[in-house]
């Protein structure tokens, strides 16, 4: 019983090479990370992995409608359903394929997992020299009860190439499931990127999330990451600056209600030197809500120049809601300029009675100066549609009556 | 309209208003002045229901109601508006939105449905070119990074397109060049009607040349202590204050 089991009758089942069986047997040494890992000290998995979830392979059909529900109607699009890529587009200079096994650097336990076992996913390469007009989205669904799943994702962005992503994780059922996700991008020199991951899965989902990005010279890359739904998401967000004059922009809005749970933890890591990077985290958190915070920037020594920024602000709308917020700077070079700050705190007074005081009634002020409070992080999308659409699912969960076309 | 009587309220331990007594009749201009720290904000604040005041005596009978018996977004639903001597900023909200949420709150309360898009457009349209506001205005987030004077304007614009039956106009002169300040004023003499009524508090005479008032009220350390017609505002540009609150100092004493 309990999902290790499950991973343990499901990997004999594969035949795995000699290198695949080494990183799966680390991960079964160290099992899932315990609440003891510094990485993992406010965040259990524990009532989580005693859960019988199948790990399985299975396939259903699922309706075009249904797709149409959670899609932005993008020409160019990704569609998976229970780990199979059923639809991908033509896109001039750009190669996209099913999953393709790659090694990642990054070695905890999940990841060792997700390396070893992991055989679904895609492959994205973008040419150099060139401009993906429309974003891709990608959208990911399970139609099965009680499922493990896992995804392996590629990006490769050659120099003087630009392209944006929107992502979307979605069960098309109430039951519970568990996605171990793992993305790697690389930027190549002068590259544009940006990835919007819109999480509002259904409130029984789990999910571990993990981007690593890799940058070269003179690159842009955003990673925008929209929580609303799901019962409990972990997103490992990481930045490494190979290049001199590079930029890692993060955005981040948790708004959560109930015993939703969600933990962001990001690290820059500025090698090189004349390089920013920008972070702004909004959190919301209702009912009995938790959230984790944990920004780690490392300057390593030669990163002279680097300008680093960092802000996590939250606000807790209820007595049994929580946040742990930890803002980690290592610092090894001299010439550097960075700031953090955190806050915690609830709605400002006079603002509330500057909205009462024109007749606003206090739930529906608190829920419009909420929702101005944590569309900031949204307002630096730069995909106008995905922006529209983090704007209304805000303004729902929140229950905020705004018009976006005035 | 409005019937204060023997108001008496402050914060904490500390009496700000020591009984004010004020009457103001639909269609009328009443100007309160007075020197800093006289009670003027406090008076405006206590009117919209500013919770952090406490009321110890007295009533604030409007329309035969007694506004402190209301939060403060019922009194705006009744009709009360209060221009802010310091508006606030709220990023994230459109001037748009803000406005079309108060409306509609307004017109819950009311028991009516929300405003139309198209009549809510027209509003806007026509009160902003009666104020000079341009059109990219509306969905500049509320007072962010405004100016003084666009903060000042866009309190008259709020106050234009919720038509409130009382005005409280707190200092809405300060941080006004001369062109602001004519805009401004004559935005408001436009929405006056002989069934609304306006409460201008200032410091100064200059906004009066613009905004005749038909009642002059000095207040002085929470009382009024003299009250005349708008020539009063002029003796007073005049002559100053002392002249009045050294009078009221001692009967006070």
């Amino acid at each position: 019983m309990g999902l290790i089991n499950n991973i343990k009758s499901y990997s004999e089942t594969l035949n795995l090479s000699a290198e695949k069986k080494d990183l799966f047997n680390s991960f079964l040494e160290n099992g899932f990370p315990t609440t003891k890992d510094e990485d993992w000290k406010y965040t259990s998995l524990k009532k989580i992995i005693a859960n019988d979830y199948s790990v399985e392979e299975t396939g259903n059909d699922i309706d075009a409608t249904e797709i149409a529900k959670y899609s932005l109607d993008f020409k160019n699009q990704l569609i998976f359903v229970d780990g199979k890529l059923i639809s991908s587009p033509e896109i001039k200079g750009v190669t996209i394929s099913g999953y393709s096994d790659f090694e990642s650097r990054n070695n905890d336990a999940i990841m060792n997992l997700n390396a070893s076992l992991c055989n679904n996913g895609f492959s994205i390469t973008v040419d150099k020299n060139t401009v993906v007009e429309q974003a891709i989205e990608i959208l990911f669904f399970t139609t099965t009860e009680n499922n493990f799943s896992q995804y392996r994702n590629l990006i490769i962005v050659g120099d003087n190439s630009e392209v944006k992503f929107v992502e979307r994780i979605q069960n098309l059922n109430g039951a519970v499931s568990f996605v171990n996700y793992f993305t790697r991008i690389n930027c190549g020199k002068n590259t544009n990127v940006e990835f919007n991951k819109i999480q509002n899965n259904t409130s029984n989902s789990i999910l571990i999330d993990n981007v690593d990005v890799y940058q070269e010279n003179d690159s842009t890359c955003d990673v925008n990451t929209l929580i609303f739904g799901g019962s409990f998401t972990r997103n490992n967000l990481n930045f490494e600056q190979n290049g001199t004059n590079c930029e890692s922009n993060m955005n981040g809005v948790s708004v959560l209600d109930d015993k939703q749970f969600a933990d962001n933890h990001t690290f820059v890591d500025h090698k090189q030197a004349h390089c920013r990077s920008n972070e702004l985290y909004k959190g919301v958190y209702l009912g009995s809500s938790k959230g984790v915070f944990n920004g780690k920037i490392m300057v390593r020594p030669d990163a002279q120049k680097i300008d680093a920024f960092q802000s996590n602000n939250n606000l807790l709308l209820s007595e049994d809601s929580t946040i742990d917020s930890k803002p980690q700077l290592e610092i090894y070079a001299d010439d550097v300029k960075c700031s953090h700050g955190c806050t915690i705190g609830q709605l400002d007074d006079e603002a509330l009675f500057y909205m009462r005081s024109r007749g606003i009634g206090v739930e529906e002020a608190k829920a419009v100066l909420t929702y101005a409070f944590a569309s900031e992080a949204i307002d630096n999308i730069t995909v106008s549609e995905v922006r529209l659409v983090a704007q209304k699912l805000l303004a729902k969960k929140l229950n905020v009556d705004l018009d976006f076309n005035l | 309209m409005l019937k204060i009587n023997n108001l008496k309220a402050g914060i904490e331990d500390n009496q700000i208003l020591k009984g004010i007594n004020l009457e103001i009749k639909a269609g009328e201009v009443h100007a309160i002045m007075g020197p800093n720290g006289s009670g003027k904000s406090t008076l405006a604040s206590v009117i919209a229901g500013k919770e952090e005041y406490e009321v110890e005596e007295g009533k604030i009978d409007f329309e035969g109601e007694d506004l402190l018996d209301l939060t403060p977004e019922e009194r705006a639903h009744k009709g009360v508006f209060l221009s802010f001597q310091y508006p606030v900023e709220i990023p994230g909200i459109s001037v748009s939105n803000f406005i079309k949420t108060s409306i509609n709150e307004r017109r819950k309360a009311a028991g009516l449905e929300p405003m139309p898009a198209k009549e809510l457009l027209k509003k806007l349209r026509e009160k902003m070119e009666l104020l000079s506001i341009d059109k990219g205005y509306l969905s500049r987030n509320m007072n962010e990074g405004f100016s003084g004077g666009e903060k000042k304007r866009n309190e008259i614009f709020q106050m234009a397109m919720l038509e409130p039956k009382l005005a409280i106009l707190d200092e809405t002169d300060s941080g006004l060049d001369i062109d602001a300040l004519r805009i401004v004023a004559n935005g408001v003499n436009k929405l006056r009607t002989k069934d609304n009524a306006t409460i201008v508090i200032t410091h100064y005479q200059r906004l009066l040349d613009y905004i005749i008032p038909d009642f002059v009220h000095v207040l002085h350390n929470g009382r009024i202590v003299k009250s005349g017609g708008k020539e009063l505002a002029l003796e007073l540009d005049e002559k100053g204050y002392d002249w009045i609150t050294k009078e009221a100092d001692k009967k006070w004493a």
